[in-house]
């Protein structure tokens, strides 16, 4: 007696996720070719597969992105705008056993640890799918380089300036 | 020589020989180093990006662009008007086209000349990062139509206005306007009147084609619909500065 209550316990516990349990996974994986130590700059690759493990097909499939930032104080989502013009991907159905292959690249904007993952939603499911986090740091890169910018930005005004005072002796010589 | 390229000469002259021009040039170029020199000496902003730092760059040459344009254009119709240059100018033995021609050709001249001083300035802050070449090209191929556009509006500016002080206003105020993406960026978009905004002003587009360019890698060859708008731009104004031209010499 007690064991038949206590799986009708789990059962009603469980039965709500397991009547709506969404039909999809997601596998996430960083490709082979990323740099071991990205910096700023450098561009990674996230390879996604999502399956539909589920008896019948999927409609209205949508996959995204997302990014977090993960650093002490500075926890908080990351707008894909500069990292990626590649944010989603849609497709009509899925059916049954068939998988959806996506390379998710992406340029490194700012320095910092982060945690990156594939969301997936249909238009009937009541579950969000989620991957796994794979999680990457990006260092730091000075990328602009006094050596190189303070010759230009006081070199090309200063040669504007001995032009001008070059200029104005002779246009008073002549008309003087 | 023709009248077209003699009236073009004689203004590029006026820009890169006279000290009035000379000035302009040097003004523009120490506003080009305040920005470079932000760059290097704030630490936060020297850890930005290199693509994003040739994109504000090349956002900041469209806009100083676009004002040397229009105030050359200004100074093409209004200016000479003012001085008493430009009665003289319509009595010579040269057509009225031959005339807005040449006016228009010193613009491109100003626009020329402001792009090759921009050029060692997009090298210094993003010779490192990616598509600096592509970002030198886009801004180039999407910045002419929209400076030179400015300066065409200048000119029918100061070919519709009374006074220079007015056109000048004017279209300062207009260029203002335009230029709002670059302070604003993005986030214009998400609203449907910013969106709307965005999709017709000749600026967003230059501005959007560089985003797409330079930032996310995308080929110049697919701005088909920026580079449209800014063609749609440099007509209308070219149109207005021909309207307006046609008014004064009535």
């Amino acid at each position: 007696m007690k064991l038949s209550a206590f799986v009708l316990a789990v059962g009603l516990l469980l039965g709500p996720h397991a009547l709506h349990a969404a039909p999809l996974s997601i596998e996430l994986q960083p490709a082979a070719a990323n740099p071991a130590a990205p910096q700023m700059g450098d561009n990674l690759t996230f390879h996604s597969v999502i399956h539909n493990d589920g008896a019948g097909p999927v409609d209205g499939l949508i996959a995204w992105i997302s990014l977090v930032q993960v650093d002490k104080g500075k926890e908080q989502p990351v707008d894909l705008e500069d990292w990626s013009a590649h944010k989603a991907v849609t497709a009509a159905a899925l059916l049954p056993g068939k998988a959806i292959e996506t390379d998710w690249p992406m340029r490194l904007i700012k320095a910092g640890h982060y945690r990156v993952a594939i969301s997936a939603a249909s238009r009937t499911g009541t579950h969000l799918t989620t991957s796994a986090f794979v999680d990457f740091t990006v260092r730091q890169k000075p990328v602009v380089e006094s050596r190189r910018v303070l010759p230009v930005a006081f070199g090309i005004p200063l040669l504007l300036c001995v032009a001008l005072l070059w200029r104005r002796p002779r246009r008073g010589t002549s008309s003087g | 020589m023709s009248a077209t390229n003699l009236i073009a000469r004689k203004e590029a002259g006026e820009l890169l020989l006279s000290p009035r021009g000379l000035a302009w040039l040097t003004a523009v170029a120490v506003a080009l180093s305040a920005f470079a020199l932000l760059l290097v000496s704030n630490t936060e902003l020297s850890l930005l990006d290199n693509a994003q730092v040739v994109y504000d760059m090349a956002g900041i040459v469209t806009g100083l662009g676009s004002l040397l344009g229009l105030v050359v254009g200004i100074d093409a119709v209004a200016g000479e008007r003012e001085r008493g240059c430009l009665v003289p100018l319509l009595l010579a033995p040269a057509s009225r086209s031959a005339i807005l021609l040449g006016k228009l050709g010193g613009v491109a001249i100003a626009w020329a000349v402001m792009y090759a001083l921009s050029l060692p300035y997009l090298w210094a802050v993003g010779s490192t990062g990616q598509n600096m070449a592509d970002g030198m090209l886009v801004c180039g191929l999407l910045g002419t139509p929209i400076v030179l556009g400015f300066g065409f509006f200048g000119m029918g500016l100061g070919c519709w206005t009374r006074s220079s002080r007015t056109a000048l206003l004017t279209g300062i105020v207009a260029l203002l306007v335009a230029a709002s993406p670059l302070l604003l960026g993005p986030g214009l978009r998400q609203s449907a009147v910013g969106a709307m905004f965005d999709a017709v002003n000749p600026f967003s587009a230059a501005v959007n084609a560089y985003d797409a360019v330079i930032i996310d890698s995308q080929t110049i060859t697919a701005q088909g619909a920026h580079i449209l708008v800014a063609a749609a731009w440099i007509v209308l104004t070219l149109v207005f500065a021909r309207s307006g031209f046609a008014k004064v010499t009535r």
